[in-house]
């Protein structure tokens, strides 16, 4: 299913992993691993918890380096982090000494956006996470959900064609994670993003996603691929979703 | 704080709250060594009467002791000399801390020359500042940065070496130069830190002074409280704790609401080096 | 941990040391600051091996160590006891903290002219001193070990059929060791400070005191030499306490599933 054309996004190829250590076979958190995303495609990647899906978002998102292979964002390949793309964290990494709409205006204001700019197009990112009220928060004053949105309103900032999230929901009680999920479906339909998200959770995978990509755990790489053919916004209790929790279940045993 | 279970739940015991105990038990020691003292019990040289102490305290606030040098200066001599001391070495501590915190290499090699460093005991380096100053303010003042440098740089390495990589990734998804990603991000989030290290560091700075101002001269608590060893004042002596002890407690406090200020939104208790 | 990166990472951390050791050594040879006020760090070895007989200094360590020992052993046992007490029985700890959190501003070097008020200038009053400065750390982390355990521990031996002191014994007091511990180390470092500074304010023997004669007679280099002596000793006082005792007995602490 790589099927490369002018729609394509990223393109991973032959990504492998070494990470220095006593134990070469430890270290090997990816290999041979490859796959693409279409633009504004939703792709999940799910495994088993050390089966490399975070190492694999960090290396699309520049921060860490392969030790094989690249990944190709626009034909161009990766080499260190860059503003095409916004990456969104499992614990916020918000700036706890800055507000959330400081936290917000970070990006902006590392790349030289004049002040009443990044203001107003904070505010309109706030009013788009739904925090309007909140801006002026820090971090620790807001419940673990608004933390993310302002993530997400964060990650968003300097407008990335692409969002990388790791596991975002993970630190969030099951009832806030839901109301996250719908959040964060709402958002992308209203700015289109391509997205690379990892999560551990297959419920989560299968309401959220386009694609899956079941990575195998030690080394990483790519076990299997599901395309999910369901209209959003999609219920559990859909018979087809449980089909594809079943299979996907079934792939990462 | 996490409660035993066997604690009571909303910190009264027979009703009063924890204050009201404290104050309690205090008067009553107090009214118990003033009557022993009184009937003969407590020596009256070691154990001065509470009352006594009170005279005394008066006293010392406005005739002074050595006649002339009232508790207010003592008190200023000491308060000045930790102070000069404490921003010296902040000023060295932090940038150092900061530079060594970032390179693996540097923090390498200078463990073992801090580790050995701290473990010299800083008064033991008053004999040798005389030496080298003579009796005067710059030993002293030298000695008090000694102390107080080395705190604030190990808790300045811990804190940049410490900080979330969550931050810096963050950081540098969003655009940040090395440049932005040092001034913007690592050092905020090493400011509640540096902030403990400068409290330690004040506690530190005022043991030291306090022996310091045993030795060579007349000005200053720590001296105060040597001369009234050397007429067997007792009561001198015990006025003199009483102040040094308030002294400490008002700098503590007075940090802590610095701190309450400057980093509102720094939470959570954090393993510190003493 | 390969070999080669090891061995990198040693020669770098004493790679620092040597440096300032060199840089200390030209520095006497250029003759920059004047020889009699800041000796070489051959004129230190020299000074140790000449100025100090052996047996003298051995005497004055040995004295100065008991003094440490003495005090130290006081306190703590003092500093455990109470801490557990106050800890445990919630009502008399509020009452038998208000002297202590009274007293416990007042450093106890604070406390040498008191203390030679009361006890003369021989062993006793530094004894205090040194006690009074492992009294306050550990009592404070004994308590505070006692006051902040997981209360489902104790529940859970509760449970188990445990009350009273049993569970005090069996459960409470395991369960606070690492701050006991922690309060010990500290404990230790803070009786050594005071060792050094009640010798040299107010002593005839002892490390301290050796330090402040050759001040009086101009022996610079034995001072020097004083001073890098007493550090090392407390390096390696409080390495054997950290490896022997805290290891040993609170090895649980360490161990961790990777």
């Amino acid at each position: 299913m790589n099927t490369c054309n002018s729609d394509t996004k990223i393109v991973v190829k032959d990504i492998t992993k070494q990470f220095p250590g006593e134990n070469p076979e430890q270290g090997l958190a990816l290999y041979d691993v490859n796959f693409t995303v279409q633009t504004n495609e939703f792709v999940t990647i799910v495994g088993r918890s050390g089966c490399g899906k975070s190492t694999m978002l960090n290396i699309a998102a520049g921060l860490l380096s392969p030790t094989k292979g690249e990944v190709l964002i626009n034909g161009r390949a990766v080499n260190g982090p860059g503003s095409d793309r916004g990456m969104v964290f499992q614990y916020s990494g918000l700036f706890p000494w800055l507000t959330a709409i400081e936290n917000i205006e970070f990006g902006p204001r590392n790349v030289g956006m004049p002040k009443a700019e990044r203001r107003a197009s904070a505010q309109e990112l706030i009013e788009l996470v739904r925090l309007k009220g909140f801006e002026n928060k820090y971090p620790r004053e807001l419940s673990g959900g608004m933390q993310q949105r302002v993530a997400i309103a964060r990650a968003m900032a300097l407008d990335p064609e692409i969002l990388l999230m790791d596991e975002p929901f993970g630190s969030l009680d099951q009832l806030t994670r839901e109301d996250m999920q719908r959040e964060l479906l709402r958002v992308w339909e209203i700015r289109k993003k391509t997205v690379l998200f990892v999560t551990h959770s297959i419920i989560e995978a299968i309401y959220l996603s386009d694609r899956i990509l079941v990575f195998n755990p030690n080394p990483g790489f790519v076990k299997k691929e599901f395309v999910i053919e369901l209209p959003r916004p999609r219920q559990k209790s859909y018979p087809d979703f449980m089909r594809y929790y079943e299979e996907i279940y079934e792939a990462i045993c | 704080m996490k409660r035993s279970v066997r604690h009571s739940k909303n910190g009264k015991i027979f009703g009063l709250s924890e204050y009201i105990i404290k104050i309690i038990t205090i008067i009553i020691l107090i009214i118990l060594w003033e009557f022993f003292s009184r009937v003969g019990y407590l020596s009256p040289l070691r154990f001065p009467r509470p009352s006594k102490l009170a005279i005394t305290l008066w006293e010392l606030m406005t005739v002074g002791y050595p006649i002339g040098i009232t508790v207010w200066l003592h008190i200023k001599a000491t308060v000045c000399r930790i102070l000069q001391g404490y921003l010296l070495a902040a000023a060295f501590a932090i940038p150092m801390g900061l530079i060594i915190g970032r390179s693996y290499l540097l923090e390498q090699a200078a463990n073992p020359v801090i580790t050995f460093a701290r473990s010299v005991a800083t008064i033991s380096l008053l004999p040798l500042a005389i030496a080298w100053f003579g009796v005067d303010e710059l030993s002293r003042i030298l000695l008090i940065a000694y102390g107080c440098y080395w705190v604030i740089l190990t808790n300045t390495i811990q804190g940049v070496k410490q900080v979330d990589i969550n931050f810096i990734n963050a950081g540098r998804m969003l655009g940040a130069s090395r440049r932005q990603l040092f001034f913007r991000v690592i050092l905020p989030a090493t400011l509640p830190r540096i902030f403990a290290g400068m409290k330690i560091a004040l506690g530190v700075g005022f043991m030291v002074i306090i022996a310091v101002e045993m030795i060579g001269t007349i000005q200053g608590l720590g001296a105060l409280i040597q001369q009234a060893r050397f007429y067997y004042s007792s009561d001198i002596a015990i006025d003199g704790m009483i102040f040094i002890g308030i002294l400490g407690l008002l700098i503590s406090i007075v940090l802590d609401r610095l701190e309450q200020i400057m980093l509102p939104w720094a939470v959570g208790l954090e393993e510190v080096e003493r | 941990m390969s070999n080669s990166s090891f061995g990198r990472r040693l020669w770098v951390s004493w790679a620092g040391f040597i440096t300032l050791l060199l840089i200390w050594q030209i520095i006497s040879v250029m003759k920059l600051i004047n020889p009699v006020v800041f000796p070489s760090p051959t004129g230190v070895i020299k000074a140790a091996l000449t100025d100090v007989p052996l047996n003298r200094l051995l005497q004055h360590i040995g004295i100065s160590l008991l003094r440490v020992v003495l005090g130290f052993t006081i306190g703590a046992t003092l500093g455990i006891i109470i801490g557990i007490v106050s800890g445990w029985y919630y009502r008399l700890g509020r009452v038998l903290w208000a002297p202590i959190d009274l007293i416990r501003p007042i450093p106890p070097l604070a406390w040498i002219p008191l203390a030679i008020i009361w006890l003369g200038l021989g062993e006793p009053s530094k004894v205090l001193i040194i006690f009074l400065g492992a009294f306050f750390p550990i009592v404070t982390n004994t308590y505070k070990g006692m006051v902040n355990i997981e209360p489902n521990i104790i529940r859970a031996a509760q449970s188990l059929g445990l009350q009273g002191r049993r569970l005090l014994l069996r459960v409470a007091i395991p369960a606070s060791l690492p701050d006991i511990a922690t309060g010990m180390r500290v404990g230790w470092s803070y009786s050594f400070g005071c060792m050094v500074a009640a010798e040299l304010i107010a002593a005839r023997s002892g490390l301290g005191y050796l330090i402040m004669h050759a001040r009086q007679t101009g022996q610079i280099a034995v001072i020097v030499y004083g001073v890098i002596l007493i550090g090392v000793i407390n390096l390696l006082t409080d390495f054997v306490m950290q490896e022997s005792i805290i290891k040993r007995k609170l090895k649980w602490q360490f161990l961790s599933t990777s």
